[in-house]
């Protein structure tokens, strides 16, 4: 996102709940933002946005690498785990401590979270785990459960456009990439697609090894709910 | 205005759970807080927005300010992280940047600037 209004630079942090979805304001103005399309919801900054949105990919270090050998990173002064050892002063250790690989799936949704709620969406389960992708013209949330059902990658239609839908095997996170193939297969730890092409550590390869540019839609990891109140009338995969 | 205050501020932090998902992926977490609300505008709403819903959190989350950034291979080079560490990536102006996805946990915002322009994550 864009932290800047009429040219001028705003600072943001998370204030709150609105439909279970932290909630941003900006500091300047006091106007409260939603953290995924960057639209302004409350406050005399109503009509602004914070786009372009841009993507927050998941993956590990090693593929951040793969992707690009020059990728930066920022390190704040909080308390952080890495090959076993604890990193960083502040604060307490992330997730209390416990160490977890991936949100659960099998979660219930906080008392506090609840009441910020607004009208739901009965066509999915509400904790329901899934990668959502939207466009101006489409907004469509693929059920974890529908990539695995389809082998882990399959290949969809995003507003005309070929797209790949998988689950990066090394986070288990799902993830979409603008191809240009008509099947997918994961066979061992790479997407293998008809036109010889290849996804390896998130990183796509044309079928003689060569890097290729990569174009990927909007998209976030998240909840039924956390999506469905965001976009409502949204499509779902397979329905 | 608001219609829920969280509690006590009492072991906030640990009970997060991992990976936000941008939020949306975080509604499990059951944290309680300090009572103190978020100052809040007079409005406008943008059409559909009920205020009455909104919970404020007292601001314990605390955006990272990016003032520097250094090379993922020399981080990986010293230990300071692994091959299997989680990551955030995005682009910023100036090319491809990650953030750990544990320190995200908490912050949620990150904020700097990079080849002449200003960015934000939200996770």
């Amino acid at each position: 996102m864009v932290p800047d209004i009429d040219g001028q630079l705003h600072h943001f942090t998370n204030v709150g709940l609105y439909d279970g979805l932290f909630v941003m304001q900006d500091s300047e103005t006091k106007t409260l933002w939603n953290h995924i399309t960057g639209e302004a919801l409350y406050g005399p900054l109503v009509g602004h946005n914070l786009g372009p949105v841009g993507n927050l990919l998941q993956m590990n270090v090693k593929q951040a690498l793969a992707m690009d050998p020059k990728m930066q990173i920022a390190i704040s002064d909080r308390i952080y785990f890495a090959g076993g050892r604890q990193f960083g002063s502040a604060g307490g250790p992330p997730n209390g401590g416990t160490r977890q690989h991936g949100p659960n799936p099998n979660a219930e949704m906080g008392d506090r979270f609840v009441p910020t709620l607004g009208k739901e969406d009965q066509r999915r389960p509400r904790m329901e785990l899934g990668l959502g992708v939207w466009t101006s013209a489409t907004h469509r949330y693929y059920p974890m459960e529908r990539i695995r059902e389809r082998g882990q990658a399959f290949i969809d239609q995003l507003d005309g456009r070929k797209v790949l839908i998988y689950v990066n095997s090394d986070t288990n996170t799902p993830a979409a990439l603008f191809i240009n193939a008509s099947t997918a297969k994961i066979q061992d730890v790479e997407i293998r697609l008809d036109n010889g092409a290849v996804v390896r550590d998130g990183v796509l390869f044309d079928r003689g090894g060569k890097r290729q540019a990569m174009e990927r839609p909007q998209q976030v990891f998240s909840r039924w709910y956390g999506f469905a109140l965001t976009f409502p009338g949204c499509k779902v995969f397979g329905e | 205005m608001r219609k829920a205050s969280f509690g006590q501020f009492s072991k906030a932090l640990g009970m997060l759970l991992v990976l936000a998902g941008v939020g949306a992926i975080c509604a499990a977490v059951s944290f309680a807080q300090a009572n103190v609300s978020a100052q809040l505008p007079n409005g406008p709403a943008k059409l559909g927005f009920d205020i009455q819903r909104f919970s404020s959190n007292s601001g314990i989350f605390k955006t990272f300010s990016v003032e520097q950034t250094e090379p993922l291979q020399k981080v990986l080079k010293d230990g300071r992280v692994a091959e299997d560490t989680p990551v955030l990536v995005t682009v910023t102006a100036a090319g491809n940047f990650a953030l750990l996805t544990d320190q995200m946990v908490f912050h949620h915002l990150a904020q700097g600037h990079a080849g002449g322009k200003d960015w934000m994550a939200a996770f």
